[in-house]
């Protein structure tokens, strides 16, 4: 009896064994290749320490050129104005067409002409 | 200097991404509801609630303490590691099925399914080119992802391109990594700005490039698998994605494979195009460049048309201020063989109508002293003027515009004849096209195509 019982629980085993191997031999594994670009990770960069009040600073409003920015940011100047009456509000030239992707060059003038920025509007 | 960027909701996630490439993830940003702002933004009454509502988060992002990970960011960390993916199925179609799944839901595919790029077939791929996989092509935009040649072969893999295509793609693009080409517009702008692809020389006719009728249409594996590569390319490469990055308000015409053609040296008149670029005939070369949609000329196959008139209809759209910023970069003139012959019977050469289009298209300076450009604010002269200035027109042509901005002058709409670029193609009867870039910065480059191993041409 006990004989029986190891045979049949061999015969079982090699079964489940044969079913488990055959599922693994239909398995398909398909190796494909990464289509992205590396990106090195650029330094990052902390922003500026924020000012304790707006009341006396020089704010720089920075017209991205796109159309209605312009608009906006005499809005802004405009509640600026009241609201913060001892600021001074600059206006920073409307970019050109053509001068557009120039912007980046302007910034160090930005920086030596007031306290603060804000910038718009993107797009 | 603090600051705070002011942007809207349909772009936040663009600027986010844009501040996260430089390095600066902590920007203050405010995003204007998009469904208001842009509706409004003709007048300062409309914008002042917009404003209003605002301003006191404006206020509060200038003054209040910053924490300590916008003080010190975290370093961003590299993407991803460059390793081969395994992806498992209980069969052949299970796999690849998954394969597509994972490129598609991932964003590296272009919304079709694509040829799973198992290393032997990139091998395959690499074979085509004498080009070491290892060499860098250059950086593609906007976030400047390295570009090696066996990068740009598993993107040509993916897109079902024959090796034998492999140089052209290559080339192309060396074309759109050029320092020169502007190629963050024509990836990125909220214009449909789209790439035109020229082949020229034996290579094109021995690849069978499509160059007559249907030529930038479905059907010629040439011209599809090769613009699906270059667009897979910059996708990938460049990491963009609409609506993230990729700004394209209504998309761009032919996103899939680009504009893609030959030019039809057989039925063209005159020299092959890069051989009037000082290539040989022998040479087989690939240009790239930005273009909006093109203008279609012509009567086709219902209706009368002369060569003359066609000329003089591209004078009529191209001169006119509003079409476009005076002085663009580029038009790209596609002649189909019957305009092209007329106008060889009229005694032109591809020279010659250079010129003629230089000359006749140029804009008299009265027309141009009321006139705005750009986005609505800046006048034609003044912009004429600070592009002498800044070097955007090139120095050795400096003088011909200075001169013509007074009474009496006629200022040019492109730099010189030579940035009209004419081509022949497309069908027997067919339509003339016009492919235009306005600028502002330098989008087209020719190279030769090297480096062929599987072809006659091109080596």
């Amino acid at each position: 009896m006990k004989r029986n019982t190891n045979w049949l629980l061999a015969t079982a085993l090699l079964v489940v064994g044969l079913c488990v191997a055959g599922t693994a031999a239909a398995q398909v594994t398909l190796e494909v290749m990464d289509p992205r670009g590396e990106i090195p990770p650029p330094p990052t960069i902390g922003i500026n320490p924020r000012v304790p009040e707006l009341a006396g600073k020089k704010i720089v409003l920075v017209d991205n050129g796109k159309f209605g920015a312009d608009n906006f940011l005499d809005v802004i100047a405009q509640i600026l104005k009241e609201k913060y009456p001892s600021a001074t509000i600059v206006m920073y030239p409307k970019p050109s067409a053509q001068t557009i992707t120039d912007m980046p060059k302007w910034y160090p003038t930005v920086k030596q002409q007031g306290d603060l920025f804000i910038f718009g509007v993107g797009d | 200097m603090p600051g705070v960027y002011f942007t809207t909701t349909e772009f936040l996630d663009d600027a986010k991404s844009a501040a996260k490439d430089r390095g600066m993830p902590g920007i203050r940003m405010i995003a204007l509801p998009a469904d208001k702002y842009y509706r409004a933004r003709a007048t300062d009454a409309e914008l002042q609630p917009i404003a209003a509502a605002v301003f006191d988060q404006m206020v509060d992002d200038l003054v209040r303490p910053l924490t300590a990970e916008e003080a010190k960011p975290s370093q961003i960390q590299k993407q991803h590691e460059n390793t081969n993916i395994k992806v498992t199925g209980t069969d052949y179609e299970d796999a690849y099925q998954k394969v597509n799944d994972l490129f598609l839901d991932s964003r590296w595919a272009d919304g079709l399914p694509i040829v799973p790029p198992t290393p032997k077939l990139v091998k395959a791929m690499l074979a085509a080119t004498t080009r070491s996989p290892d060499e860098v092509v250059g950086q593609v935009a906007p976030k400047n992802g390295t570009a090696t040649v066996e990068k740009i072969a598993v993107n040509s893999v993916m897109a079902g391109a024959k090796p034998e295509y492999f140089p052209v793609i290559l080339a192309a693009m060396d074309g759109f990594v050029d320092k020169h080409f502007d190629l963050t517009h024509v990836q990125a702008s909220t214009g449909s700005f789209t790439p035109v692809v020229i082949v020229n020389g034996p290579l094109a006719k021995e690849l069978n490039f499509n160059s007559g009728i249907g030529m930038l249409g479905h059907g010629w594996r040439a011209n599809s698998t090769v613009g699906r590569a270059l667009r897979l390319s910059l996708l990938n490469i460049g990491q963009t994605w609409p609506a993230v990055n990729d700004m394209a308000l209504t998309g761009r015409f032919e996103a899939y494979t680009f504009f893609t053609f030959a030019e039809d040296e057989a039925k063209s008149p005159w020299e092959p195009y890069h051989v009037s670029l000082g290539y040989k005939p022998e040479d087989s070369t690939v240009m790239v460049a930005t273009s909006g949609n093109p203008l279609v000329l012509g009567g086709g196959a219902v209706a009368p048309w002369t060569a003359q008139g066609i000329l003089n209809t591209v004078v009529e759209r191209t001169s006119n201020v509003v079409f476009g910023w005076v002085h663009s970069q580029t038009y790209i003139l596609v002649l189909h063989p019957d305009c092209a012959y007329e106008l060889s019977k009229l005694g032109y050469t591809r020279k010659s109508l250079q010129e003629w289009l230089y000359e006749h298209t140029s804009i008299p300076y009265e027309k141009l002293i009321t006139a705005t450009s750009g986005f609505g604010h800046a006048s034609e002269i003044d912009e004429i003027q600070q592009s002498i200035a800044d070097g955007r027109i090139r120095p050795d042509r400096a003088q011909v515009f200075k001169d013509a901005l007074k009474p009496g002058g006629k200022v040019p709409i492109v730099q010189s004849p030579d940035d009209f670029h004419i081509v022949v193609a497309g069908g027997s009867p067919g339509y003339t096209l016009l492919f235009s870039y306005p600028g502002p910065n330098w989008a087209h480059e020719t190279k030769k195509i090297t480096g062929a191993t599987l072809t006659k041409a091109g080596h």
